[in-house]
């Protein structure tokens, strides 16, 4: 949905998500996860790299309530963070 | 050239031929001579040059069949039905070519879609774009590059949309997350449908979402504020695309409409195997 109308400049091509779209959390009940995920982002200036092991805890917080389809972690890009949280560099 | 010419027509061309005119006129102006006869010049003798005229008409086509060759001469008749052959050949080419265009015309649409798929150009998702590559992916470490995030909302949505973090660094090949925040502070439900870009548009085909909030309605119930979650990675050939050197800075900008009950928004993208999971509850 770009508006920069020159021809022949490549335009922008929303694509769908992969695994489609996050059901709302209408009550709330991941939010702690997320409170600490957005503290380690505060903390660490930003790094995602440094928050991973919090994103990860946020999904599976969802997936248990049901608010996202299960799926193995390794499929997310979690795969290093699941058999020992020495490597999370 | 003689005989080509029906007799009246020599007449009339020859009435032209000037007294000063070099060398003696050949036999045909002499025939032609009744015209220089004094009483044949002026508007009298055009007339009557006329009427010559006049008497030989074009043979209509009950007198004789259509497409008889104009010409008497066996050497000219053949020739003049040579070139009456090639026409209608070459009419025919013209004709299958304006067919074959308009056909092609017609083709292009799906042929472009093709061609866009399997070259990826211009965005479109490439077919094997799956989950095993998030698995099998490598974080390209020493590429990092920053996120920014905008959140806009359409003049008729009254909805407080904005993002949580201003900017995120990752780096590409790794899963990361993001978070907006959306409230509806009116009294009644709404429904919202969003849309995301990507700034520089060449990056754009390497952000991928795994899971978002855009392009299906969201309910908001009155006075109540929800966390929405973007899950996304940057494609590890971000770091090979020579054309990408020089991006350091992404901006994710998600835009919310209002929806209306019932609308069905077709999804972006060509490709139709493209399938949203449902939402596992609500």
């Amino acid at each position: 949905m770009s508006t920069a109308m020159n021809f022949g400049s490549k335009s922008f091509q929303p694509r769908p998500p992969d695994k489609g779209s996050f059901p709302l959390d209408h009550f709330g009940e991941c939010k702690s996860f997320k409170e600490k995920f957005m503290k380690c982002l505060r903390d660490n200036n930003f790094e995602n790299t440094l928050c991973r092991n919090e994103s990860k805890e946020y999904l599976e917080c969802r997936m248990e309530r049901q608010l996202m389809a299960q799926e193995p972690l390794e499929k997310l890009g979690f795969g290093d963070l699941i058999d020992g949280k020495s490597d999370k560099n | 050239m003689g005989g080509l010419w029906p007799p009246a027509w020599r007449r009339v061309v020859f009435c032209g031929w000037p007294w000063s005119h070099v060398g003696r006129p050949t036999r045909a102006a002499e025939r032609a001579e009744p015209c220089l006869r004094p009483g044949r010049s002026g508007p009298a003798g055009t007339e009557q040059g006329l009427r010559r005229l006049g008497a030989w008409r074009r043979p209509s086509p009950a007198e004789q069949p259509l497409r008889r060759p104009k010409s008497t001469n066996p050497y000219t008749r053949s020739q003049e039905e040579d070139w009456r052959r090639r026409n209608k050949t070459v009419l025919t080419y013209v004709a299958a070519a304006a067919v074959g265009m308009l056909g092609a015309s017609y083709a292009a649409v799906p042929l472009y879609r093709l061609y866009c798929q399997t070259t990826g150009l211009g965005g479109s998702a490439a077919a094997g774009h799956a989950s095993d590559q998030i698995e099998n992916m490598v974080p390209v470490k020493d590429r990092i590059i920053k996120i920014t995030f905008n959140a806009d909302v359409h003049a008729s949505l009254q909805w407080n949309f904005r993002p949580q973090q201003t900017e995120i660094y990752v780096v590409p090949g790794e899963t990361a997350l993001a978070f907006y925040k959306a409230k509806n502070p009116t009294d009644k439900p709404v429904i919202g449908i969003s849309t995301y870009n990507v700034v520089p548009f060449e990056a754009g085909q390497y952000f991928n979402k795994i899971q978002c909030f855009c392009f299906e309605e969201q309910r908001l119930n009155p006075q109540e504020e929800v966390d929405m979650p973007v899950f996304f990675y940057i494609d590890p050939e971000f770091a090979e695309d020579p054309r990408m050197v020089n991006v350091d800075l992404i901006t994710l900008s998600y835009t919310f409409f209002e929806a209306k009950e019932g609308h069905k928004l077709p999804l972006p993208g060509y490709s139709s195997n493209h399938q949203l999971s449902p939402p596992s509850n609500l």
